[in-house]
C-alpha cells in the first residue's frame, strides 16, 4: 500500500483527447494491476492522471494538490480522508467536474474534463455526477421530490417522467411518504436522503458526497450509511465519499489518505460488490 | 424541448416570488403604478383629442368662424373692433363665400324652476342651425320664430338639468340673467333640442337660442359677437380665410374647424409624449426597484445558485432562471397596472388641463384605449424588467459554484 497510482501504462493519454466529447467513452481495463484485489475486470468511472491544482493569490501560488493519480471503478465506494488543507476538498471539486486540474488529466466516465468550456463541465455534472453535501443544500421553497426533480429540470426531461423517476429513488430512499414535504418540515437524515435522492435522478457515474454524515448523529449516520451501501449494491453506483468519520470510511471499499496536496496511502477494505461490474 | 425547460422555469421563478411574497409585491406594486400613470394618461390624453376632433367634425370643414379681437391701445385700456351688418356685405363678397351668419353670444345664467344652470346665450338666425350644426334637430316644439323677441330654443340640459327634478316643457318660461347682473330676461321655450354635446367652444346642451332681435334687446347692443362663413367648399376655406385676414388685419380672429382639429390634434399629441415620458419615469424607478430587489435576491441566494451550477445548470440555464423572475414580476405589474390604469383614466379625464373650464368647451374627455396601447403597456413593463434583472441575473449566472457552495 502507499504506492502511488500514477504508474498505469495501459493507457498513454495524449492531451486533449476526449475534449468536447461528451459521450460516454468507457476504458476497459484487463489484469494489470499487482494487487490482487483490483485484480478483477472493471470500468474505470473515474480517473485522476498526475493531477496538480495550483491557486495563485496575487503573486503568490499554492499547491493545493501535486501529482494526484488515482482511478475509481465503476461500483466502487471509495472514501478519501485526510486532515483540513490536504487538498481533498480541491481533489473533490475536481472530480466532481466543477473545477478544472492545473496539470494532468481528469477523466470522468471516459470524458477528459481539463479542456472543457463552462458549459460543457455543467453538462458533465448533470450527466454524470451526483453531489452530495454536509449541509444538505436542498432549496428550501421547494417539496422534496421538486428538490429531487432539479437536475431534470436542466436536462429538459418532460414533467410527468421527471416526477416519475423523483418518486422512485425517494421511494428507494425510504422517503415516498414525504414526498412533498419541504426540507424544513424533514429531520436532518430525512433531507440528506433527499439529497442522495436527487444525487442518483440522473443516474450519474459517479456520485461525490463532501462530508454527508457532517451534520448527522450517529444513529442517523448508521442509517444513512445503509442507504448508500444499499444503493451502491443494488444499482452498482460509485460513490466517492469525503469524511473525517472513521465509521463511514470503514464501510467503504476502499480509504485513500490525502496530506498535502498527495496521496499518502491507500487502503483496500473490501471488494467491490461483484453486481457492480 | 426548449419548452419544457421554459415552463418549469417559470414555474420555478413563481415559486421563488411566492417564498418572499411582501418583496415581490412591493417591486410588483412600483412597475404596476408606472404602467397605470402609461395607460391613464395617454387614455385620457387620446381621448381628449378625440373629443375634441368629434366635436369638431360637427361643424362642417366649409364652415369659418369670425370674431372680433381684442386691440391693445397705448395707455392699456382696450377697445374691441365692432362687426355690424356691414361686415356681413363685406364678408359675402369675398370670392368663395356662399354665406354669413352674424351671431351674438354670451354666458350667462339661466334659471329654470329655481334651479340656476350657467350656461350661454346665442342669438342667432334660428333657420341657419341646421345647415350649421349638422344633424342638430328638436325633441320637442318648434324653432321660434326671427322676428319674436321672447320666444327661446333650448338645449337638453336646460330642458331637464342634471343633478335636478325640473322639466321644462315646450310653453314654459325660462330666465336669463347676464353674467355681471347687467341684465334679465324671461324667455318662452318653444322649442326644445335634442343632445347634441360640444361644437367649437359651446356646449349645446347648455344654450339658450334666441333670435337676433332678441339677442339686441337682451345684450342691448346692435354689434354682432360674430359670424359664421360657410364657404363653397372645405377647399376654399384656406383661400377665405387669407382674404379675411388681409382685408381687417388684427381686427378679427379668423378660425376654421380643420385648423382647430389639428392644432388642438399637435397639442394633444404633445401631451401625450410628456404624459407618456412622466409614466416612463416612474417605470424606471420601478426598474431600479427590480434591479436592487434581484441584487438582494441573488445574494441571499447564492448558495442556492452554487448548488444550481452542481446539479449541472449551464450559465444560461441559470440566468434563465433569475430572468424569469423579473419577467414574471413585469408581467403581474403590466396587467395590474393596466386594470388600474383603466380606471384612474376616467379620473384624470375631469382634471385635465383642458378637460374643464371653457376652453375645452369642446370635448368630451372619455378616455380611449387603443389595442396599441394596451399591448404596450402590457408589454413595456416586461421588457423593462428584464433589462432591469439582466445584470443581476448575469451576476448570477456567472457566479463561480465551488465559491458559492461555501458562501454561508
Amino acid at each position: 500500500m502507499g504506492r502511488p497510482l500514477a504508474d498505469n501504462n495501459e493507457s498513454p493519454h495524449s492531451d486533449g483527447e476526449g475534449d468536447s466529447n461528451l459521450q460516454p467513452a468507457p476504458i476497459m481495463y484487463s489484469e494489470s494491476r499487482g494487487d490482487t484485489k483490483m485484480n478483477r475486470v472493471g470500468v474505470v468511472s473515474v480517473e485522476a492522471d498526475q493531477v496538480t491544482k495550483v491557486y495563485s493569490v496575487g503573486h503568490v501560488n499554492y499547491p493545493a494538490l501535486r501529482g494526484v493519480s488515482l482511478k475509481i471503478e465503476r461500483g466502487e465506494l471509495t472514501s478519501i480522508i485526510g486532515p483540513s488543507g490536504s487538498g481533498k476538498s480541491t481533489l473533490l471539486n475536481i472530480i466532481g467536474a466543477l473545477d478544472r486540474p492545473t496539470s494532468g488529466h481528469v477523466r470522468i466516465d471516459g470524458v477528459d474534463i481539463r479542456k472543457l468550456s463552462d458549459n460543457q463541465l455543467a453538462k458533465i455534472r448533470n450527466r454524470k455526477i451526483g453531489f452530495i453535501y454536509q449541509s444538505f443544500n436542498l432549496i428550501n421553497r421547494l417539496t422534496a421530490v421538486e428538490n429531487v426533480e432539479m437536475p431534470l429540470i436542466a436536462r429538459k426531461i418532460p414533467r410527468n417522467l421527471r416526477r416519475d423517476g423523483a418518486t422512485k429513488l425517494l421511494s428507494a430512499v425510504g422517503l415516498a411518504q414525504k414526498a412533498h414535504k419541504r426540507p424544513t418540515e424533514l429531520s436532518g437524515g430525512e433531507q440528506q436522503r433527499v439529497a442522495v435522492a436527487r444525487a442518483l435522478v440522473t443516474k450519474p457515474a459517479i456520485v461525490i458526497a463532501d462530508e454527508p454524515t457532517g451534520n448527522l448523529d450517529s444513529k442517523t449516520t448508521r442509517e444513512l450509511l445503509n442507504y448508500i451501501t444499499e444503493v451502491n449494491r443494488t444499482m452498482g453506483t460509485t460513490f466517492v465519499i469525503v469524511t473525517h468519520n472513521p465509521e463511514v470510511s470503514e464501510r467503504t471499499h476502499r480509504v485513500i489518505s490525502i496530506r498535502d496536496g498527495m496521496i499518502e496511502k491507500e487502503q483496500r477494505l473490501q471488494r467491490i460488490d461483484s453486481f457492480a461490474k | 424541448m426548449i419548452n419544457v425547460f421554459v415552463s418549469d422555469v417559470f414555474e420555478l421563478a413563481i415559486k421563488a416570488l411566492l417564498d418572499r411574497k411582501m418583496r415581490s409585491a412591493l417591486t410588483i406594486v412600483g412597475i404596476m403604478i408606472g404602467a397605470a400613470i402609461i395607460v391613464a394618461l395617454i387614455a385620457s390624453s387620446n381621448g381628449l383629442s378625440a373629443g375634441i376632433s368629434a366635436s369638431m367634425g360637427k361643424i362642417g370643414a366649409n364652415t369659418l368662424v369670425v370674431n372680433s379681437a381684442m386691440n391693445f391701445v397705448t395707455g392699456g385700456s382696450q377697445s374691441q373692433y365692432k362687426l355690424s351688418q356691414d361686415d356681413v356685405r363685406i364678408l359675402g363678397a369675398i370670392s368663395g363665400v356662399t354665406k354669413v351668419i352674424p351671431y351674438y353670444n354670451k354666458m350667462v345664467t339661466i334659471t329654470v324652476g329655481g334651479t340656476a344652470i350657467q350656461g350661454e346665450i346665442e342669438g342667432i338666425d334660428l333657420t341657419q342651425l341646421p345647415e350649421l350644426y349638422k344633424g342638430i334637430g328638436l325633441s320637442d316644439g318648434a324653432y321660434p320664430s326671427q322676428y319674436d323677441p321672447t320666444a327661446a330654443a333650448i338645449g337638453s340640459d336646460i330642458a331637464s338639468p342634471t343633478g335636478s327634478t325640473v322639466q321644462i316643457g315646450v310653453n314654459q318660461m325660462v330666465s336669463v340673467t347676464l353674467s355681471g347682473g347687467t341684465g334679465n330676461l324671461a324667455f318662452l321655450v318653444k322649442g326644445i333640442l335634442v343632445p347634441y354635446g360640444r361644437v367649437l367652444f359651446s356646449n349645446i346642451d347648455d344654450t339658450i337660442f334666441i333670435g337676433m332681435q332678441a339677442a339686441q334687446l337682451l345684450l342691448k347692443t346692435p354689434y354682432y359677437s360674430g359670424f359664421y362663413v360657410l364657404t363653397a367648399t372645405a377647399d376654399d376655406v384656406a383661400s377665405v380665410q387669407a382674404a379675411i385676414e388681409s382685408q381687417y388685419g388684427s381686427n378679427v380672429r379668423v378660425m376654421n374647424a380643420g385648423s382647430i382639429v389639428s392644432s388642438v390634434e399637435s397639442v394633444s399629441s404633445q401631451m401625450t409624449v410628456f404624459l407618456g415620458a412622466i409614466g416612463g419615469v416612474s417605470l424606471f424607478v420601478a426598474a431600479v426597484g427590480i434591479t436592487n430587489t434581484m441584487f438582494v435576491s441573488v445574494v441571499e441566494r447564492t448558495r442556492e445558485i452554487g448548488v444550481l451550477k452542481a446539479l449541472g445548470y449551464q450559465s444560461g440555464q441559470i440566468l434563465s432562471v433569475f430572468l424569469s423572475e423579473a419577467v414574471v414580476t413585469g408581467a403581474i405589474g403590466g396587467v395590474l397596472g393596466t386594470i388600474l390604469g383603466y380606471f384612474l383614466s376616467f379620473l384624470i379625464g375631469g382634471i385635465m388641463p383642458m378637460g374643464g373650464g371653457p376652453m375645452s368647451s369642446g370635448a368630451s374627455t372619455e378616455p380611449v384605449f387603443t389595442a396599441d396601447l394596451i399591448l404596450f403597456a402590457l408589454l413595456f413593463p416586461i421588457a423593462v424588467a428584464v433589462l432591469a434583472g439582466l445584470y443581476p441575473a448575469r451576476r448570477a449566472s456567472r457566479m463561480n459554484a465551488i465559491v458559492a457552495l461555501k458562501y454561508e
